[in-house]
């Protein structure tokens, strides 16, 4: 069953929100950081039917958006609860809501909208699609399994719903003075004739116009005298003459329509005909029992969708010969002076040029791809500014991926993290991993010139028991540490055990040994290892369980290609489940000049920020990451 | 034909006829008339005076804005784009800058109308709110929203205070490189120490010891900090790497609120709450910003 539906503007305003069982607000929260801003989960575009999903603790969360409008709409429910046709409601009710209150979302610095009497709307959609889920398994027994006929199922399985239904208004003409159960029993009936239409599996985009003509058709049939078919050819005159534009003025009658059908049985009591008569060129379709309102919601309700569905449609097809010439014509012109509605096809082009510019930075190709889809995502349906081409839209968008992409999510001072941490009284933990020869070492006493000039006392584990020379190295390191920070009042010693030895166990040793001779933070120094090497790579889950790193960071080298999503993939996942890179570390920038992509596909794979950059051969040659220049150098 | 004929358009301008006659009393009756509206179409639509709302994701920035523009609190989600909204002062909030005017003032209402622009809070979605703060000219004022419960641990405090940070040094920065010697408007800062009906949120005077205490953390860890790779990568702004941005006075003392009225930036720390069991408690900002309205 559906926990809760919820409509939600971009900007944080709940405009609408159904639930049937509460739901905390931080799933749906957790839902917008995840997916619309972190963008961490990838929504799977392999089907292009299925909306995406997205489970947060119990739940199970299924959204689609109104770009142009700004509007989110989630559907939540419990994850043990298949529920088929939420695809279906969503795609139902976004027509619906933008259909009906499309003008007043307009309006420029407000956020209220007033959509109290959507209710009624949803409400109905509900019924309708559970009754056709309900019945849609009875449905396939009914029709042979590889009928493509759907036309002689229809009529075989539209006649026991027809006998009922004739039942119950006879049902109805008897208890006409009795207000109460009209509107009750009369309810199961049209749902259920609508999961014949609705749930025979077809895809959801074309249904509509001729099922509802046959719903309808199917309906009157059964209901007894020429009276009623003569009501409804009225009522069909009466449709065409709407203009569907103005759905300000539909909706104010859709409250009314609910309540006439009570008051409809009270007038018929008290036997007022003169309002009647009036109203009757307008509302003779109404006048009619309580069901025939009814009805009416529904139909309302099949034609905005319809209308939106058609929208979208033309919108996407141009029209005839002369309407695309003009349109042509009129794409360049707006093409140069902006106002122009981007299409997919508008950006197919100058997307593969960005594609490429940005292939030529040494971004990987996946990540390109994503960065591509994501502003493609952005653009569509978009109008150019005025004076403004599509390339140059596409270029602040593209920075604006970038940007997002690059900036972390929480603050990145290494400092401050330190002080907190050796404020409860223990060392603070640092590894470093990554491939063989990136700049590991280096960056380590790189990191631990840096702490020295801020006054730490830094600890050097050697736990690369592996290369030959590997102790030396860092103890040369460590000794002109020493020699560099003996004015600044750092302190610098090496932990080392020799080679051979089992790297976990000596990170513990060292940890605790910092611990005990007061030392601020232990830099540990990791084997180079590969990271497709599944044997090598398991002994890092058990580094981290031993030697609790409070930060692992990941030195990876710019000169890389396409291999660091591998990289960055591989080596997030091996410290075992619930424990992640907290960091990375770009070695060698300053031997690619502007082809800095390897920042963009290491963050791109895992999620995790780039701390540092390497941008020499000195101690001091380490450097924060600048999100706006890297972008810069990116575009340019 | 030239000019000085006898039937030509000049001599037909000056000549006593009935068409002449006509004409001249269109063009003198209905010229103003016509430059009335002209003049008055343009000057409508005013820019409102601005209030910008900033402050880390979860704070109740968007509620806050819904409790301004309908009197009642909307439910709210984690925003994702910035919304501008108008905003009416409620009852019982004068402006100052209508102080003097009588209640029955046509022009009352209007001067009690004011923009509210939201901007999301979270880490990834900042550069909205950089956006804003780079243009200020209409701002009246920030108020920048925290929770006070959340101050009261060390991640909420170090988020919020480093954002705090980044916004005063933007207007810090905008003081001190004005070009011209009058100095640019003063942006008054409020701190709003939202969700005081929780149990255990910081009262406004603890959040604001806490948030200065933080800020003196981060403006020491930022000065010792690591350089930005902006120079090292061929960055042009080296002249501005060069100088280190430090808030507040010089000196290694500890940050406080005052030394920002240095910079015309005056920051007030007020607490209130938007939800509550016992209703909306935000008075004191609603005065705070009736005063720089």
């Amino acid at each position: 069953m559906l926990d809760t539906f919820e409509i939600l503007t971009t900007s944080g305003v709940v405009l609408w929100s159904r639930s049937y069982a509460p739901v905390s607000s931080n799933i749906i929260n957790s839902l917008i950081r995840d997916v619309f801003i972190e963008e961490r989960i990838q929504p799977q575009s392999g089907d292009a039917g299925q909306k995406p999903t997205y489970r947060k603790e119990t739940y199970t969360l299924k959204w689609t958006t109104a770009k142009d409008l700004g509007l989110i709409f989630v559907a939540v429910y419990q994850s043990l609860v298949h529920l088929t046709w939420i695809d279906k409601l969503l795609d139902n009710v976004r027509a619906l809501f933008v259909g009906l209150y499309g003008e007043q979302l307009k309006k420029e610095h407000t956020s209220k909208l007033d959509c109290s009497n959507f209710a009624p709307y949803f409400e109905r959609q509900i019924q309708d699609l559970e009754g056709s889920s309900d019945s849609a398994t009875s449905n396939v027994k009914l029709t042979p399994p590889s009928s493509t006929d759907n036309d002689s199922a229809d009529e075989k399985s539209l006649k026991p719903p027809a006998l009922r239904k004739q039942q119950h208004q006879l049902y109805d003409t008897s208890a006409d003075s009795t207000p109460v159960p009209t509107p009750e029993t009369s309810r199961p009936t049209t749902p259920a004739q609508h999961h014949l239409i609705t749930g025979k599996g077809r895809p959801g985009a074309k249904l509509s116009r001729r099922d509802r003509k046959k719903a309808s058709a199917a309906s009157t049939q059964p209901s007894s005298g020429d009276e009623t078919s003569a009501k409804r050819k009225a009522k069909g005159s009466a449709k065409k003459n709407r203009v569907w534009g103005e759905f300000g003025a539909e909706e104010e009658d859709s409250s009314v329509v609910l309540d006439y059908s009570q008051s409809d049985i009270r007038d018929e009591g008290s036997a007022t005909e003169a309002l009647e008569e009036i109203k009757q060129e307008t509302w003779g379709r109404k006048t009619g029992k309580g069901e025939f309102v009814l009805k009416d919601i529904d139909e309302e309700m099949d034609q905005i969708i319809a209308a939106e569905n058609a929208k979208k449609q033309s919108s996407t097809a141009s029209g005839g010969i002369v309407g695309s010439s003009l349109g042509a014509i009129g794409g360049l012109f707006r093409n140069v002076v902006g106002g122009k509605t981007l299409t997919k096809e508008d950006l197919a082009k100058p997307l593969k040029g960005m594609e490429d510019h940005l292939l030529k930075k040494n971004v990987a190709r996946e990540a390109v791809v994503r960065l591509c889809e994501s502003v493609e995502r952005d653009l569509v349906g978009l109008k150019t500014n005025s004076f403004t081409t599509i390339d140059s839209t596409l270029r602040t968008s593209m920075e604006k991926a970038l940007t997002k992409i690059l900036t972390p999510t929480s603050s990145l001072d290494l400092l401050r993290e330190i002080q907190t941490v050796n404020a409860t009284g223990r060392p603070y933990v640092i590894s470093i991993v990554g491939v063989n020869g990136v700049g590991k070492s280096t960056n380590l006493s790189k990191i631990a010139f840096f702490l020295l000039q801020n006054h730490h006392r830094v600890l050097v584990a050697a736990a690369d028991t592996f290369r030959s020379g590997a102790v030396e190295q860092l103890g040369v390191h460590v000794r002109n540490l020493k020699e560099l920070s003996k004015r600044e009042g750092g302190e610098v010693d090496l932990f080392e055990k020799g080679y051979g030895k089992d790297a976990a166990n000596i990170a513990a040793d060292a940890v605790a040994h910092a611990s005990k001779n007061g030392f601020n933070v232990v830099l540990i120094d990791t084997a180079g290892r590969r990271h497709n090497d599944q044997r090598l790579m398991s002994s890092l889950t058990k580094f981290g369980k031993l030697a609790k790193p409070d930060k692992i960071l990941m030195v990876a080298e710019a000169l890389v290609g396409t291999d660091s999503v591998a990289q960055a993939r591989n080596f997030n996942a091996s410290f075992g489940p619930g424990r992640g890179l907290d960091g990375f570390v770009i070695s060698k920038c300053d031997t690619v000049g502007d082809m800095i992509g390897t920042i963009v596909s290491m963050v791109h794979a895992t999620g995790v920020p780039v701390v540092f950059l390497g941008v020499g051969q000195h101690y001091a040659d380490l450097r924060g990451l600048n999100v706006s220049s890297v972008c810069r150098l990116l575009m340019s | 034909m030239a000019w000085h004929d006898q039937d030509s358009w000049l001599t037909a301008a000056f000549a006593p006829k009935l068409s002449t006659i006509v004409v001249t009393l269109l063009l003198t009756l209905l010229l103003p008339i016509l430059l009335h509206h002209f003049i008055y179409r343009r000057a409508t639509p005013t820019t409102l005076p601005t209030f910008l709302l900033l402050g880390p994701s979860g704070a109740g920035k968007t509620a806050l804005l819904t409790l301004a523009e309908r009197n009642q609190v909307a439910a709210t989600r984690t925003s994702t784009s910035p919304l501008a909204v108008e905003a009416l002062l409620p009852e019982g909030f004068t402006p100052a800058s209508s102080h003097y005017r009588s209640p029955g003032d046509p022009t009352f209402e209007r001067s009690r109308c004011f923009l509210l622009v939201d901007t999301p809070g979270h880490g990834k979605l900042r550069h909205f709110a950089t956006a804003q703060l780079a243009d200020l000219s209409n701002v009246r004022g920030i108020v920048f929203v925290v929770d006070a419960a959340a101050v009261a641990e060390e991640a909420g405090l170090n988020e919020a205070a480093g954002y705090l940070h980044d916004v005063l040094l933007t207007l810090q920065k905008r003081y001190t490189g004005a070009k011209t010697s009058k100095g640019p408007k003063e942006i008054p800062v409020l701190v709003a120490a939202n969700k005081e009906d929780l149990f255990t949120a910081l009262p406004q005077h603890l959040a604001r010891l806490e948030l200065e205490k933080a800020i003196s953390r981060i403006r020491k860890s930022k000065a010792t900090g690591l350089k930005d790779s902006g120079v090292a990568m061929g960055g042009e702004e080296d002249a501005m790497e060069d100088e280190r941005e430090w808030l507040g006075e010089g000196g290694e003392g500890p940050f406080e609120f005052q030394q920002m009225e240095e910079v015309g930036t005056s920051v007030t720390v007020l607490g209130g709450n938007v939800l509550g069991s016992e209703g909306s408690d935000v008075k004191g900002w609603f005065e705070w910003i009736a005063e720089h309205l």
